[in-house]
């Protein structure tokens, strides 16, 4: 590599970046409809395909535990069908729009949601408005949605990433809490479902308490109070109740377990391992943001770095916390080749292990403090993730400034913000550890680990996991 | 509603790389997207899986970047970053912050120039292992997951460079040796057989004469080997079929069929008439067998445009326990020949066209969806003004253009039919339907697409 080298001439110094454009997140314009909807509009300037949301928030928490997954069908079948028309004529109108309609209901809201070109935005909304008034929940489109979700949970049971899921949700919530179940419900809770429970629980709903509308995109030249009015304003959302009923969100575990759920001839061990995490609304958000990020969110974090990079055990290896508005999991995660399993499963503790025991080195924190400062454009760059996070803003009763102090508040973290988020929210000593695999192939080596009580799950792939 | 117009400048430097560059200034966000002309057809026997295997390499450093620092760098200028591997074609991808564009072209660069110089038997193994567990996360340890495998083998003869899916077999994955690397690298991964595309937050001039001096001193390889197929017949002259048992709850069945190469205008009538038949719940087998019928769980019909040799058009339905698998089947194919012996209503047609126009609008909104079709048409076609032509090709197609492509293609005599069953005793290795991705990847990079490879 002489000096004349014209390879070396013309790499051998790194470039050092340019001063950056100022980045501020987009103006978010406040109102209420005259019946006292909120809404909020971001006008994004070139972005002809609009997004409009109107969240609900009442989600699969707010749920009855006998009907888990009512929240999930009765979003789904908002959109199957009216007072005025079918769920034919529904989605075809829509589709004539070039507009995508939907409801789903997540843990913590209910969105419908829609997806159009800004000059057919009118039409849209008066089917989005149409469907959450107006409902009409036909029992047949109810049923079949209802079968639907069970022979979904049929596949699951087929797919070892899914399984694996499933059963550390069992493994470390109280069963009293819904976090110890998928969203979408499980077997015995789906299958009661009707279109009365269904309208029942929607109804409990519609009073519209906390909801909003969050609209972004091109929205130059179109009159959206003018609309909006004719269509909303006169919905009354119901006066806001001091507290919603809570429910637990309380771990299982008061020690490490290790459950296998066995899985012959797996060429894979789908790991699953951690425990009760944290809600959204967390005073140290920022700092759990930065560790999770070295910890397993960045791709050179400590766990896809030891996982991938330097044993190759796995495609990839990550961790993170599930922000709800409680207590939501946390959750370690990867799949690794069955031979590696015993091993990769003890670096993947001992990670979560060095977390706790050294603040991060300032190279990592560097890292990831850059990292999610300057991505933070990138992530809004369309309407859809707009509107997306001014909608979270509503859902967990945020600060109206939360996105724009976000990238102040990453850039103060410092390495002992982390350490101490480590040792607050990372607890070995009540891990779960589940994994689907061939426990007769790794349950031995796993073992004698030594992580916690083993106990090895055997069961048709057909049957649920008892919990 | 207007598509907006995608504005570019096309050029060459000396040494053959084209450079493609597009300007939006409305978010300070600059993709930057690099196509080699180089895919998994063109691997040699014995060899298949190598393509992808390599685009892994392509991560592990070169003469001035360390391994894992590619990546560190990216990341840490907050960027988002992969590569994919496909039958066709390789590429890599950066999106960064308007001022980091220069860091991503440096990177870029570098590992074109010199990547051998970084290259260790440590690091080939470590992302063979990778690739071998990739492999099993997405196909061998997923119901349904050898469909890709099973159709291309139908689709195409032994010979066929389409005949092995892109992920390659995992006795290939284990003769792969740093000899192929150092072979593969050589041959394709050079200035005159890439498309480097810049679009977004971009001033051309600096743009331009940072790609220069950083690319500007690569050589090229004046013998990059041509590639050439013997043309296949436009069908496959006899049905086949094949049941498959498997750890899967559900049957499935599988329809496929070979379609024209790119260039070829029906192309766009069949991608109408995949939106016609499994585009969203109002399409006919959603209707049928979904919705009214309730005999089918999910069902699905897409295109895979393929450049080399014939492209394929594939369906699924999926059975639902109380039903049979006969039943879903005639309806199945049943509503697809039906495209072939009457035209599509204008409503449907409207419909279809309606939200393909949506489609593109959302996809272009993104500088690295815009960066990644200027590579494509560029690669592909030698006309990068095709991202503004194509809305057009959709817009004309009428409903006669469906039922003839349809009535060409979409028949018997053209099929695959690949039924995966419930397996009656012990466990098989499972395998699966990668389009319901499953990102187990920390925060998305380097993923594996449904027919992709990626880093």
């Amino acid at each position: 590599m002489s000096a004349l080298d014209p390879l070396e001439a013309a790499l051998g110094t790194r470039p050092v970046p340019g001063t950056p454009r100022p980045f501020t997140f987009p103006a978010v314009e406040q109102g209420r409809l005259p019946g006292g909807l909120p809404v909020r509009f971001i006008h994004l300037p070139g972005r002809p395909l609009v997004t409009a949301s109107l969240t609900l928030p009442m989600g699969a928490v707010d749920e009855p535990a006998a009907v888990g997954g009512v929240a999930v069908l009765a979003a789904r079948s908002l959109t199957e069908g009216t007072r005025r028309r079918d769920a034919l004529a529904l989605v075809e109108a829509a589709e004539r729009l070039g507009a995508s309609l939907r409801a789903e209901a997540g843990w913590d809201a209910t969105v419908v949601g829609v997806e159009v070109p800004a000059e057919r935005l009118a039409p849209a909304l008066e089917l989005l408005a149409e469907v959450v008034r107006e409902p009409a929940f036909p029992p047949r489109e109810v049923e079949r949605l209802r079968d639907q979700r069970l022979n979904d949970l049929l596949q699951a049971k087929a797919d070892p990433a899914r399984r694996a899921e499933e059963a550390y949700l069992a493994t470390i919530y109280d069963p009293a809490s819904p976090y110890a179940r998928p969203a979408g419900g499980l077997h015995d809770t789906v299958a009661g479902i009707d279109a009365g429970v269904v309208g029942t629980a929607y109804e409990s709903w519609a009073g519209f308490e906390r909801a909003a509308l969050v609209i972004g995109g091109d929205l130059a030249g179109i009159d959206l109070w003018a609309i909006l009015e004719r269509l909303l304003g006169d919905l009354a959302p119901a006066p806001e109740a001091a507290a919603r009923p809570a429910p637990t969100d309380a771990g299982r575990l008061d020690r490490p377990v290790v459950r296998v759920v066995h899985r012959p001839g797996s060429v894979q061990s789908e790991l699953r391992v951690g425990h009760r995490g944290l809600p959204r609304r967390t005073p140290d958000f920022h700092a759990v943001a930065v560790m999770s990020a070295i910890l397993g969110g960045l791709f050179n974090s400590r766990l896809n770095m030891k996982l991938r990079e330097e044993k190759g055990y796995t495609y990839g290896a990550g961790a993170g916390f599930d922000l709800r508005r409680h207590a939501g999991p946390f959750t370690a995660r990867a799949a690794v080749n069955t031979d590696a399993t015993a091993p990769a499963l003890a670096d993947l503790v001992a990670e979560l292990r060095r977390m706790r025991d050294a603040a991060p080195s300032d190279a990592e924190l560097r890292a990831a403090r850059d990292y999610l400062v300057g991505v933070f454009p990138l992530r809004f760059e369309t309407p859809g993730p707009v509107v997306a996070a001014v909608t979270g803003i509503v859902t967990y009763e945020l600060p109206d400034d939360e996105l724009e102090r976000y990238r102040p508040a990453i850039e103060a973290v410092t390495a002992d913000d982390v350490l101490a988020a480590a040792r607050a929210h990372l607890d070995l000593e009540r891990l779960g550890i589940v994994l689907v695999g061939d426990a007769d192939a790794v349950a031995a080596d796993v073992e004698a680990l030594g992580l916690g009580d083993l106990e090895v799950v055997r069961e048709e792939e057909g049957a649920g996991l008892g919990d | 509603m207007p598509v907006q117009v995608v504005p570019f400048t096309d050029e060459r430097l000396p040494n053959g790389l084209r450079l493609v560059i597009s300007e939006d200034h409305l978010v300070p966000v600059v993709a930057v997207n690099v196509w080699y002309d180089v895919g998994s057809k063109h691997e040699q026997p014995g060899r298949t899986g190598f393509a992808h295997l390599f685009e892994h390499v392509m991560f592990q450093g070169s003469r001035h970047v360390a391994k894992a620092e590619h990546i560190a760098l990216v990341q840490a200028a907050g960027g988002t970053f992969n590569g994919t591997t496909w039958l066709d074609r390789t590429n890599y991808f950066e999106t960064m912050p308007s001022h980091q564009l220069e860091l991503a072209l440096w990177l870029e660069a570098d590992r074109l120039a010199t990547l051998l110089d970084a290259l260790s038997q440590e690091n080939l193994d470590n992302q063979r292992a990778v690739v071998k567990n990739e492999k099993r996360v997405n196909y061998d340890n997923q119901p349904y997951g050898t469909w890709q495998e099973k159709l291309w083998g139908h689709l195409y003869p032994p010979d066929h460079p389409y005949h092995h899916p892109t992920i390659g077999s995992m006795e290939d994955l284990d003769a792969a040796s740093l000899e192929d690397v150092g072979a593969f690298f050589r041959t394709w991964y050079a200035p005159n057989n890439a498309v480097l595309s810049i679009v977004g937050d971009v001033d051309p001039a600096r743009a331009r004469a940072w790609v220069e001096q950083y690319f500007g001193p690569i050589p090229a390889n004046p013998a990059i080997p041509p590639f050439a197929v013997d043309p296949l017949p436009m069908t496959l002259g006899g049905e086949r079929r094949e049941t498959v048992e498997d750890r899967v709850p559900l049957t499935r069945i599988y329809a496929a069929y070979r379609a024209p190469a790119i260039r070829d205008e029906r192309l766009y009538a069949l991608e109408i008439a995949a939106q016609v038949l499994a585009g969203g719940k109002g399409s006919r087998l959603h209707r049928r067998l979904v919705r009214e019928g309730r005999i089918a769980q999910d069902v699905a019909i897409f295109l895979l445009p393929l450049a080399s040799g014939p492209s394929v058009f594939i369906g699924w339905a999926t059975v639902r326990p109380d039903a049979t698998r006969e039943a879903v089947e005639a309806a199945f194919l049943e509503e697809i020949a039906r495209l072939a012996a009457e035209d599509v209503t204008e409503d449907e047609l409207l419909r279809a066209k309606a939200l393909i126009e949506t489609d593109e609008l959302g996809s272009l909104q993104r500088v690295s969806e815009r960066a990644d079709r200027l590579s494509m048409y560029a690669t592909l076609l030698d006309e990068p003004d095709e991202i503004n032509r194509q809305l057009d090709r959709y817009l004309a197609v009428t409903a006669a253009d469906v039922r003839a492509a349809c009535a060409a293609l979409l028949v018997e005599h053209n099929r695959v039919v690949l039924t995966y069953v419930p397996a009656s005793g012990a466990a098989t290795e499972g395998a699966e339907d990668a389009a319901d991705e499953e990102n187990d990847g920390p925060g998305g990079p380097l993923e594996d697409g449904m027919t992709e490879a990626q880093a």
